[in-house]
């Protein structure tokens, strides 16, 4: 006789957001295929409200006590709330921004809203993950959404390259990640991330158990390695610029965005929960290593692009590594002296590290950074022209020459956008670098803060070159501007207020984010 | 890792060895006892819906192969869950019901706008 398992209202409460995106997808797929083309205008309207609405489910539970539910298959924390918060933020501005891309390509069609609305319900489920196969099965939902969408023009080669470049590395980091689960499950015998890390921590005191360990450290390697491909971090980045240049400017703008946090706050789930048990510095050596990488080569190999769309690639890159500062700090054991890429300053006797802190700073910044970087992609998109896209010139910095004198309101936008990415206050991104920062010094890391700030003044110069191209270069002559779209112009001034208000008003966030710090670790 | 570990697998060990001791006994029987009398349509090799292809396999067909494929693999997978529900019918009750109701109508909604979109119809 099998035992149902009792289910009630609080156990669907996390999953609301993500039911919310799949009806709304659903919806737009119905209307696509059953409504005359005249009378399907209103599916950009519908996949907004489908994402408002999935913010507003999600913020209603941010107040939560952290539980496991579904047997433990899926949390409700407010790490999880605000994380689809964020993504629900991100793929509803980047909707806006598509109406008028795709008309301008003749393109207009459901699938594109259906798809980003199934890829929000996977990043949504992904970050909610509490178990090694349902979260492979979410970050499927999501790759496979977002493979579609990044080959969604398929006249040309670079868009089939952008969505046969990203299908081929995201299935073969899919492989890695899922090789590294069977590993980890034959060394604990559990797909339950609590149980696992509870079966780890034995497997790592335990004697008998030694043998075990060798499996337990590939498996937690090649996770990471998965999750490095799909956060895009140095070494294993190769992709992200040509995927991010030849993709539709608001697939691009929803990939930087929302993909990135979903990855993000999946990594940093899996690692906080299986890490309990592992001892000495192996997670902080690995974390701190990546983010070292990360911040020099991205910033780096940012600095020649003149064209801006991979420039904001790499730009993207280089946040990855910021982040991962914070994702180290959460590794930083009390009492460690050493350990880390460039060493860990003692702590004071007794200090325990903020993980909390770590994880606020994580969250501010992934919010700071979805606003900044969808603005961004928007007036990129907004200014280009298809038939440019073929010679590679759409994305020149020449395009952005003079753009303070034909249109200034969207130069202003624009130079919002390239502060708060190179972290000058009072923008979101300086607040967000600030957080992620003081929380790696009060951990310890001091080394590898003073590399971020380094690489941080390196990223200036890309960033106002941009802002110098709008303001002090001539305009073009020929220089025809894009005609007005109300909803392309609603998501550019949604983003640079709240990059603003973020920047001066971080407080507003208060009571919210101090939530945020709150993971169910099970048990 | 101790051998007790890899008994609960011995029911698929057992479904293996019988799976395939079938195949074999029949190919097998078939070979030593059957008619053979071989013309030649017979003896092409034999492709499902496309001309045979000996030498390079690289060429080009039709993408609604892949349509077709993936159509079948979805209700596929509808017909592999559908049947240990129907088996634990009543002990899954209403619940069993209403997830399954559930699971069904997406695929439902899915297969309505492959038809409409025109992906079932062979000939266009």
């Amino acid at each position: 006789m099998l035992t149902l398992p009792t289910l009630t209202s609080t156990d669907f409460l996390p999953l609301w957001p993500a039911l919310i995106l799949s009806a709304g997808a659903c919806l737009v797929l119905l209307s696509e295929v059953f409504l005359s083309s005249a009378s399907r205008s209103f599916q950009p309207l519908l996949t907004v409200i489908a994402t408002v609405l999935g913010a507003l489910v999600a913020a209603a539970t941010v107040f939560s006590v952290p539980t496991g539910v579904f047997g433990g298959f899926v949390v409700l924390d407010p790490f999880g709330s605000l994380v689809s918060l964020v993504i629900c933020i991100g793929v509803g501005l980047s909707a806006l921004l598509a109406p008028a891309f795709l008309r301008g390509r003749q393109a207009e069609r459901g699938e594109f809203y259906a798809l980003l609305l199934f890829g929000g319900a996977g990043m949504s489920l992904l970050v909610l993950s509490n178990e090694l196969i349902f979260l492979f099965i979410n970050l499927e939902i999501l790759s496979i959404a977002t493979y579609a969408l990044a080959a969604y023009l398929r006249r040309g080669p670079r868009p089939a390259e952008a969505g046969f470049k990203y299908f081929i590395l995201g299935a073969f980091s899919s492989a890695v990640l899922l090789y590294g689960a069977a590993l980890l499950f034959g060394a604990t015998r559990s797909t339950l991330l609590p149980q696992m890390g509870a079966e780890l921590a034995r497997i790592f005191t335990d004697p008998t158990l030694s043998d075990r360990q060798p499996l337990a450290y590939c498996g937690l390697a090649l996770i990471g390695a998965g999750f490095g491909f799909k956060i895009a971090a140095v070494p294993f980045h190769m992709w992200t610029p040509d995927v991010y240049e030849g993709a539709p400017t608001p697939v691009t703008a929803m990939m930087s965005a929302a993909v990135k946090a979903a990855a993000f706050a999946a990594m940093v789930r899996v690692f906080l929960v299986l890490g309990r048990g592992i001892p000495g510095d192996a997670l902080l050596t690995g974390f701190s290593t990546l983010a070292f990488l990360t911040m020099i080569g991205g910033n780096l190999l940012a600095l020649p692009q003149r064209n801006v769309k991979r420039m904001l690639a790499y730009s993207s890159i280089s946040h990855a590594g910021y982040l991962l500062v914070g994702v180290a700090s959460l590794f930083v054991k009390s009492g460690t002296t050493k350990g880390g890429v460039l060493g860990v300053t003692a702590l004071a006797a007794g200090a325990t590290p903020d993980t909390a802190g770590a994880l606020r700073g994580i969250l501010f910044y992934l919010l700071a950074y979805t606003v900044t970087t969808v603005g961004a992609f928007g007036v990129l998109g907004a200014l280009e022209r298809r038939d440019d896209e073929v010679r590679g010139f759409a994305w020149d910095l020449d395009r952005l020459a003079g753009l303070a004198q034909r249109k200034p309101a969207w130069a202003v936008a624009m130079a919002v956008f390239m502060l708060s990415l190179g972290g000058i206050p009072p923008m979101a991104g300086f607040m967000g670098k600030l957080l992620i920062f003081r929380s790696a010094v009060d951990a310890g890391l001091v080394g590898l803060v003073i590399v971020g700030v380094l690489t941080s003044a390196v990223g200036a110069y890309y960033y106002l070159r941009v802002v110098v191209y709008m303001y002090m270069r001539p305009a073009p002559e020929a220089g025809g501007l894009p005609e007005r779209n109300l909803s392309t112009e609603l998501a550019l001034v949604l983003s640079t207020v709240a990059v603003v208000v973020l920047g001066v008003l971080p407080g507003i966030t208060g009571t919210w984010l101090s939530r945020g710090g709150s993971v169910f670790l099970g048990r | 890792m101790t051998p007790d570990a890899l008994a609960p697998y011995l029911p698929l060990l057992a479904v293996l060895v019988l799976a395939g001791g079938l195949g074999a006994i029949v190919s097998v029987m078939s070979a030593l006892l059957g008619p053979k009398r071989p013309s030649a349509v017979k003896s092409t090799i034999f492709e499902a819906g496309s001309e045979p292809s000996p030498g390079s396999a690289r060429q080009r067909f039709a993408v609604k192969f892949y349509v077709v494929a993936l159509l079948f693999i979805v209700f596929d997978i509808e017909t592999v869950f559908l049947y240990p529900w129907a088996v634990n019918f009543k002990a899954l009750g209403w619940f069993g019901y209403g997830e399954m109701a559930v699971f069904a109508v997406t695929l439902v909604i899915g297969l309505a706008y492959v038809w409409k979109k025109g992906a079932l119809d062979w000939e266009s």
